[in-house]
């Protein structure tokens, strides 16, 4: 038994364990496929915000390079309609060129330096020089005039072809004063007026167009330009080692625009870079813009972080959820094991007690049966002799009285192996009872009649109060012998002089008998036991098997036999049996 | 004609046809300019021819400026031959500036801007021989022609490319028809005293 508890804690417990484990597991699940997409999603909205921060800027610094461009080339285009430039090209008077393009681009060129604020929208050139048809450099009269230029970067202005339509470009110029200077040059083809041949082409330099140091905190723009890099403030290392990854990048993808993550000096970067010329014949010009990602990786860690803290939290609250919840469930399920394993031991232990309760009836029946098979054929053997010995006539008168009384034993001894056979069939189940009208007046009248026949009957006044046909259900013979048990007992117990009253009615659907004798009461911590089998009585004159057979009968017709009371010289006993039907409708009820 | 040639009949004098060029259906824009070029050839529209004696002549140049005016945006008239030596002067007939110049190698000059009626009128003496391209710096489209020839014997043609060119010396000559900037022909001529020579420029 307590084995089987054990295990029933560990079933039960496993099961908890189990629930628990299957619960945590999916909350865990759960809060870790939350926590992944959660923070996918934030990276990528991060990641989106920046690039769509990085395409407004550039979309914003594209519409202003446009509008810078086409105000530039439109003041191009002006010079070079110019009907002097074009008498001087035109009518061979190469000398007048570059004097007369000195009047015209007068109100374009630089004078002097531009004031700071002016620098980054100014419009002015810095330098213009005519191609000659061949796309070499016109060589200028005079440097000054044209804008002075170092032969590597004057170098970079020409074509192999006259270009046929306006082009950007971007050439990088070392002079001693700044090592690195980017300028935008664009080249305007000049169109002979009267041929309508290329003969041409102005080429006007301009400071590159230049934004305010912060736009997105932190970025800088610069312009990478055959290999160069040129960032307003990169410490050189640092511009270099940007300059090889965006030029690796640009070689690789070809594309217009891009974006890419470098870490330069351990720092990652995200980098952006777009096309500034595309299609012209100029070199490649890429827009840079450098944005350091130390700031947003920090902002995106904090943001994980706070993902992660907010996903612990749910996890443990998950985690206590899922256990209050096990418990919770488990409760009844713990409930159920134990009253299943309380009512099985409990049903373990009744069928145990039944099965050797049927079979010590079993036996007992058994045994009483067969003792009463046993003890019958002797008695009768005895009384035979004895009835044969009475039968002489040669004793002496005592004697015959000795053998009347050993008869009179022999009936006793009769009676009581009798009620012990039927005793054992009641218990075995054998007794059939076969229901039909008894009229209990009547039996009650026969057996009164019997008794005030006994010899030596004493002196008992007896006083009936029956109604005649009282009908009960029942077998005749037992009802009889449940009768003839109560009234020989009120005989038996009687003190001379005494009194019997036997009162019968009929109450709803059943009829009561009182049998009621004074005498001796019982006594009183027997009076419990008087039913029980082979009870011990006061007195040896019964053999304690009557009124435990009278009982069991009555219960055996569905009617109860009780001791109504036992004091102060009376003694009353009940019977109690199914009413009759033929009682109210028989007025001559059969024999 | 025929009232005009009566009274010269008696003088020595060439006259002829030009082949005039096709004329062109040229943009409306340049129409009203007169000077057009195409592909890099200069020529009136419509087309108009200068047909002038080649030689050593030793009369000098008139002492009549001649006159290019400016007027409705262009140069008038559009062809101009003189012989070199010859003061040109610009009038400006229009209600706007103009800025007269050339960076022709027969002349370059520059007048600057001036205004319409300016006086003096601004004038130059041509004094080399060639095609002179008239510009005016103000509006690039205009364009005007000025033929400086050596010869004082020189005429532009009508509009059917009929010339007729009187008080000629006589001899042998080169009869020359400038028709466009690219395009002068020849033919040999030979002038009679009192006589009218016909050539024609096929």
């Amino acid at each position: 038994m307590i084995r089987a508890d054990q295990a029933n804690q560990h079933g039960i417990l496993s099961f908890r364990t189990k629930l628990l484990l299957a619960m945590m597991l999916v909350v865990s699940a759960l809060t870790g496929l939350g926590l992944y997409l959660a923070q996918r999603t934030v990276a990528a909205n991060a990641e989106r915000y920046l690039q769509q921060n990085f395409q407004s800027e550039l979309s914003a610094v594209d519409k202003v390079l446009e509008l810078r461009r086409a105000a530039l080339a439109q003041r191009c285009r002006q010079l070079v309609s110019k009907p002097r430039i074009h008498a001087a090209l035109e009518d061979n008077a190469l000398d007048l060129l570059y004097p007369s393009a000195k009047d015209e681009l007068r109100d374009l060129m630089e004078v002097g330096e531009p004031s700071s604020d002016q620098a980054g929208i100014s419009l002015r050139a810095r330098f213009y020089r005519f191609l000659d048809r061949s796309g070499g450099i016109l060589p200028p009269p005079n440097q000054k005039d044209v804008g002075e230029l170092s032969k590597r970067a004057e170098s970079q202005l020409g074509f192999k072809k006259l270009p046929e339509i306006q082009q950007i470009g971007y050439i990088s110029e070392n002079t001693d004063a700044t090592p690195e200077v980017v300028d935008e040059v664009v080249a305007v083809p000049i169109f002979s007026s009267e041929t309508g041949e290329l003969i041409s082409t102005l080429v006007v330099g301009f400071k590159p167009f230049r934004f305010g140091n912060e736009r997105v905190s932190g970025m800088r723009s610069g312009i990478w330009v055959d290999g160069h890099l040129h960032l307003p403030s990169p410490s050189q290392p640092v511009g270099t080692a940007l300059a090889s990854e965006i030029t690796r990048a640009i070689m690789k993808s070809n594309d217009a625009q891009g974006n890419l993550r470098v870490s330069v000096d351990g720092a990652p970067q995200l980098l952006f870079y777009k096309r500034l010329n595309p299609h012209s014949l100029f070199s490649a010009a890429y827009e840079i813009c450098v944005y350091p990602l130390a700031d947003y990786m920090t902002r995106l860690r904090r943001l994980q972080w706070q993902i992660s803290g907010g996903g612990a939290l749910f996890l443990l609250a998950g985690f206590v959820a899922s256990h209050l919840v096990a418990a919770r469930f488990s409760v009844p399920v713990e409930k159920l094991e134990m009253d299943s394993a309380t009512n099985r031991a409990e049903r373990e232990r009744a069928e145990a007690a039944l099965v050797s309760a049927s079979e010590e009836l079993k036996r007992s029946s058994q045994y009483s049966a067969d003792a009463s098979h046993q003890l019958k054929s002797p008695v009768t053997i005895l009384r035979t002799g004895i009835e044969m010995l009475l039968a002489r006539e040669d004793f002496k008168p005592e004697i015959y009285e000795e053998l009347s009384a050993l008869l009179h034993q022999t009936h006793r001894l009769t009676g009581v192996i009798d009620d012990l056979l039927l005793l054992s069939r009641m218990d075995a189940g054998h007794l059939q009872i076969e229901s039909a009208p008894v009229n209990l007046s009547q039996l009650v009248e026969e057996w009164l009649d019997d008794l005030s026949a006994l010899p030596e009957s004493p002196e008992v006044r007896i006083e009936k109060k029956l109604p005649p046909d009282l009908y009960v259900t029942g077998e005749k013979r037992y009802t009889s012998l449940i009768v003839q048990n109560l009234l020989e007992n009120a005989w038996k117990y009687n003190r001379p002089g005494g009194q019997i009253r036997v009162v019968a009615f009929r109450l709803a659907e059943e009829v009561r008998l009182k049998i009621g004798n004074t005498g001796r009461p019982i006594v009183r911590n027997l009076q419990e036991h008087i039913f029980e089998r082979f009870h011990h009585t006061s007195d040896a004159s019964g053999h304690g098997l009557g009124l435990n057979l009278a009982r069991e009968l009555a219960l055996l017709h569905r009617g109860d036999l009780k001791l109504v009371c036992s004091k102060d010289d009376w003694t009353e006993f009940e019977l109690c049996l199914r009413g009759s039907s033929l009682a109210k409708n028989c007025a001559n009820p059969p024999g | 004609m025929i009232f005009l040639a009566v009274p010269l009949r008696s003088q020595t004098a060439v006259e002829g046809r030009v082949q005039l060029l096709e004329s062109h259906p040229v943009p409306v824009m340049a129409k009203r300019y007169e000077i057009v070029t195409t592909g890099g050839v200069l020529a009136t529209e419509p087309p108009l021819a200068v047909v002038y004696l080649e030689g050593t002549f030793p009369k000098a140049a008139p002492r009549n400026p001649k006159q290019v005016a400016q007027k409705d945006l262009a140069f008038l008239p559009p062809l101009l031959p003189v012989q070199v030596g010859t003061r040109v002067e610009f009038p400006n007939l229009d209600d706007t500036y103009h800025s007269v110049f050339s960076y022709s190698p027969a002349k370059r000059f520059d007048l600057g801007r001036y205004r319409p009626n300016e006086k003096p009128i601004p004038s130059e003496v041509f004094d080399a021989p060639g095609l002179v391209t008239l510009r005016c710096d103000i509006h690039e489209h205009m364009r005007g022609l000025i033929l400086v020839l050596n010869t004082p014997y020189f005429t532009v043609t009508d509009a059917n490319g009929r010339f007729r060119l009187s008080g000629l010396p006589s001899g042998r000559y080169t009869l020359k028809a400038w028709i466009d900037s690219k395009t002068t022909r020849e033919q040999p001529v030979e002038l009679k005293k009192g006589a009218t020579a016909r050539v024609d420029f096929p």
